[in-house]
């Protein structure tokens, strides 16, 4: 495993890709949807899996000696390293726009906090769960499974970034210390899910790339 | 002993049958699999290395079925695959370092030598490279890890008559101590004459023969006596007298 994900990062990855995991840079914006940090990351992926077809990637691994669903694998594992990646970068940025910026200053939608990387966890996941399976029903049609998956992540956006602006849901924009605990089973129950839709895309992916021929 | 038999390969596709193909490789052997375009050589040969799922049949490896075992068989063999440039904008040092790491049997010396042998710059890219030299490369990769098969479709295709010669003469030296065999596709019959020692020949998706070239030279002797003479008199379609309206 460490072999595919040396050969992800060494031949395939994007450039980009590795720039937009430090966009939680833009937490420090004023009044800004910091979801949008987010959605540059799965474009950073998108670029990534363009230059897997556009480098004929899928065909090295075939005559490497490594099963179909280990490529697989190995790509899934580099989705979820650069999405965690991306959030783990993010966390001085968070600390520091709730230094910066008043409680509950964000007039757009979530404040950087707890919340809101449970956001993040949230979109990521639906965006693995529809991209990755679509992407390896063929192999190659990185635009048609971007589309598909890029409509209901933008979905989930705005979902949680209006979230915000509900009375009731008002803690979720409190980024003191007490908010922020008050929001860590949202934090932890996300990451579950994440995990968990992260392997079943995984699972989807590889059945449905065995069949396809090269 | 066959380093690699090939049983009943079967792959049906709306518009081309690949029809219950049959063929061994025996150790040491340079065998040509020869057929023109479209006859089922390059699905033959994908087939075999698991690119593309045969309907029917079977692949074994040194007597192993390569679908149940897979890793065993693609890490004793190494695929020239045609017409497809791996990672163009890469420096071949990059490309080698990470396939290195998949080989348990990888090998840095062998590696090396080949290198200065076929004279090639890592640090070149693999855009770089002329058609022969990027042969040459995925040679130098596969001879690395100390493969017993090379399979390759259709490797001089596209080379000058030049390149072409020094192929062939390859291909004799790399078989010449009888522990490896090579597979290898071409409609170039002059190829054959130079190295072939077997010879398999399809046409329209089903086998018409497979063996040594002299078996070859025997069954197909009121074709002609070149190996052009016999594959162009087989394989020749005559024009209607309304074929061109």
């Amino acid at each position: 495993m460490k072999a595919l994900l040396y050969k992800q990062f060494r031949l395939v990855c994007h450039p980009m890709t590795v720039v937009f995991c430090f966009f939680g840079v833009m937490l420090l914006i004023p009044s800004y949807p910091y979801t949008v940090s987010f959605f540059y990351v799965t474009l950073g992926l998108f670029f990534t899996f363009t230059n897997q077809r556009e480098q004929r990637d899928l065909y090295y691994m075939a005559i490497l000696p490594v099963r179909k669903r280990d490529a697989v694998k190995g790509a899934v594992l580099f989705a979820g390293l650069i999405e965690l990646a991306s959030l783990v970068l993010s966390i001085p940025f968070a600390i520091l726009s709730s230094r910066i910026n008043p409680i509950g200053g964000n007039a757009v939608g979530l404040d950087a906090n707890a919340a809101l990387f449970a956001a993040g966890l949230l979109i990521y996941a639906v965006f693995n769960g529809v991209f990755l399976p679509a992407l390896y029903q063929s192999g190659y049609k990185v635009g048609t499974a971007y589309l598909k998956a890029i409509i209901p992540t933008t979905l989930v956006i705005a979902v949680c970034e209006s979230s915000a602006h509900i009375p009731a849901l008002l803690w979720l924009n409190d980024t003191t210390a007490a908010g922020n605990i008050r929001q860590l089973p949202l934090l932890f129950g996300a990451l579950i899910l994440y995990i968990a839709v992260l392997a079943l895309a995984y699972r989807t992916a590889a059945k449905r790339y065995e069949k396809v021929d090269l | 002993m066959d380093v690699l038999r090939v049983e009943g390969l079967t792959k049906r596709y709306p518009s081309f049958t690949l029809d219950h193909v049959s063929f061994s490789v025996p150790r040491g052997a340079i065998m040509g699999f020869i057929g023109r375009n479209g006859a089922g050589k390059s699905t033959t040969l994908k087939s075999v290395i698991g690119m593309v799922h045969p309907d029917e049949g079977r692949v074994l490896f040194m007597d192993r079925d390569a679908s149940a075992d897979e890793r065993y068989m693609k890490e004793n063999i190494g695929v020239v695959p045609g017409g497809i440039d791996f990672y163009p904008k890469k420096k071949l040092r990059a490309i080698t370092r990470v396939t290195s790491r998949f080989y348990p049997n990888w090998d840095d010396a062998k590696y090396e030598h080949y290198c200065k042998m076929f004279s090639l710059d890592e640090e070149k890219r693999v855009d770089q490279l002329s058609s022969g030299m990027k042969v040459k490369y995925l040679i130098a990769l596969a001879l690395s890890h100390n493969a017993k098969l090379l399979i390759m479709d259709e490797p001089t295709s596209g080379l000058d008559p030049v390149s072409r010669d020094e192929l062939t003469e390859l291909f004799r030296a790399i078989v010449s101590d009888g522990t490896r065999s090579i597979l290898f596709s071409t409609h170039i019959t002059s190829d054959l004459e130079k190295c072939a020692t077997h010879i398999a020949f399809i046409k329209d998706g089903a086998l018409l023969h497979s063996g040594t070239v002299e078996e070859f030279r025997r069954a197909f002797s009121d074709h002609g006596n070149t190996l052009e003479e016999i594959i162009v008199s087989v394989e020749r379609r005559e024009w209607d007298e309304g074929a061109i309206i």
